[in-house]
């Protein structure tokens, strides 16, 4: 059987809209215009890519995928770069970091047979890598930047005990990836107690058995679990160096880190 | 050991001098003038945009930056110690050049005077004091022929910070070193200093001795700056 809901039962999600609406009036929290317009937004790109998967899935899987996946990962990075954007090349590299991660991952499902060639299969599935993979190298550039800012004392006085720059950046690498991977290892901890993961409880509403679904979720799961540790690994060796300049100084300003890096 | 021609970095402008091996130089000045920056000329932390820098008879930039640094330690204000034991702070420098042995440990927290217990303790168990303490002993593992000093003491209560020049006067006679200080207290200047250097506004307004120059001023901006 296939899951349905009817327009007419959709509509009524509109109760789902009012609660928070009226709490708005009723408290005056004056987030009422933005609460009608991230659903009216939000219910159109959904529909907008409904559609579009609709059309992708139709297309042969040689052309649907590869367009689709370009198109996903070159907007994860815009938005990735959002968080260090002062930082020399960080779009060319984390474009690199995501398609390397993508295709690694891609590459493994397919090997093993997890999933198969289908655009119905890779999209919503990479989707997923891709989307985590995004936010673990956001995360992990903002958060070296503010690890930067702090030890700047400690940084300082490990250049001047005659510290190279990636043994000085050491404590910094070592607190970003810690910070980047506990919510990850936290979450895979909990799974299917506190809630059942999105996947698996779409595909068993889809009517495919609990046991399957979670086979699938399995994989997704540890998929992005490596992806994302990985994204965060990337992005952090690749970019400790920029706050450096090639006398072995730290940079201390975005105006130092791109003048020294032009 | 150092001689600076007509150096130009940020608010320091055209700054001359030379330091002869084992002056114990103090900067001093009113804030902004330049002092912390000078300070990280000499161990290469920050590089001139203009003039010329010669440590040992040589351009600075000829010496391998890593061994010109551990040649020229280097004390902040802040303690800034890493995470982890006294231990691990004191061999962070012999170790990046494998020249660590254990038996160092106990000698140099005997030269800052902390009981050698103390080397297992973890850092953020010790008092403001004993952490400079930790600071002065991890550069001295290195065995620096300079010692720079960035207002070590500001932070500390009076004690403690007499504990510290204590400490610091002992270790700059024992191991012959070159010190240059930054202070804004003028009584620890004429305690540790020989010689003084008096900025202002990024130059050099007075170069001599201590306590002469704190006893007859000569410039103006030193005479205005006594005043204060």
């Amino acid at each position: 059987m296939e899951p349905e809901i009817s327009n007419q039962s959709l509509f009524f999600l509109i109760i789902f809209v009012i609660v928070p609406l009226a709490l708005s009036y009723y408290y005056q929290l004056g987030v009422s215009k933005n609460v009608l317009w991230s659903t009216l937004r939000g219910t159109i790109q959904l529909f907008a890519i409904g559609y579009i998967l609709t059309f992708l899935f139709d297309l042969p899987a040689k052309y649907g995928i590869p367009f689709m996946l370009t198109v996903m990962i070159i907007i994860a990075t815009f938005h990735a770069r959002q968080k260090g954007k002062e930082l020399p090349h960080v779009g060319l590299i984390l474009f690199a970091g995501l398609v390397v991660i993508e295709l690694g991952v891609l590459g493994l499902w397919l090997v093993f047979d997890m999933i198969q060639f289908k655009p119905s299969e890779v999209i919503p599935m990479s989707g997923m890598v891709i989307g985590n993979s995004m936010t673990a190298m956001g995360l992990a550039l903002e958060r070296m930047k503010n690890e930067f800012k702090e030890n700047n004392g400690r940084l300082l006085a490990s250049l001047s005990l005659g510290a190279e720059p990636k043994q000085a950046s050491h404590l910094i690498i070592q607190r970003t990836l810690h910070a980047s991977l506990i919510p990850n290892v936290d979450r895979l901890k909990t799974i299917g107690l506190v809630q059942l993961p999105g996947m698996m409880t779409g595909l068993i509403l889809g009517g495919v058995s609990p046991v399957m679904a979670i086979k699938y979720q399995l994989v997704i799961s540890l998929s992005i679990f490596s992806s994302v540790s990985l994204s965060a690994m990337f992005i952090t060796l690749c970019m400790y160096r920029y706050f450096f300049n090639k006398n072995k100084q730290l940079l201390q300003t975005a105006e130092e880190i791109s003048s020294s890096h032009s | 050991m150092y001689r600076f021609e007509h150096v130009y970095q940020g608010v320091l402008q055209d700054i001359n001098f030379t330091i002869e091996k084992r002056d114990k130089v103090i900067l001093f000045g009113p804030s902004g003038a330049g002092k912390s920056t000078l300070l990280f000329l000499l161990n290469r932390l920050n590089d001139p945009e203009k003039g010329e820098i010669y440590y040992n008879d040589q351009p600075i930039e000829d010496h391998p930056i890593t061994q010109l640094r551990k040649k020229v330690g280097l004390v902040l204000q802040a303690p800034n110690l890493f995470p982890g034991t006294v231990w691990d702070n004191i061999k962070y420098g012999p170790s990046l050049f494998g020249e660590w042995e254990d038996h160092q440990g106990k000698e140099l927290l005997e030269y800052v005077q902390l009981p050698s217990d103390y080397l297992n303790r973890d850092v953020e168990q010790l008092s403001g004091g004993e952490k400079q303490r930790v600071s002065l002993a991890r550069t001295l593992a290195n065995s620096p022929e300079v010692l720079l000093l960035d207002e070590p003491t500001s932070a500390l209560d009076y004690r403690t910070a007499e504990e510290i020049e204590e400490v610091l006067e002992n270790l700059i006679e024992e191991h012959k070193l070159t010190m240059l200080m930054v202070t804004h207290d003028l009584n620890q200047a004429r305690r540790l200093g020989s010689r003084g250097l008096f900025l202002s506004e990024g130059r050099v307004a007075e170069d001599g001795e201590i306590p002469e120059m704190f006893d007859q001023p000569n410039s103006k901006e030193l005479i205005k700056f006594l005043e204060q």
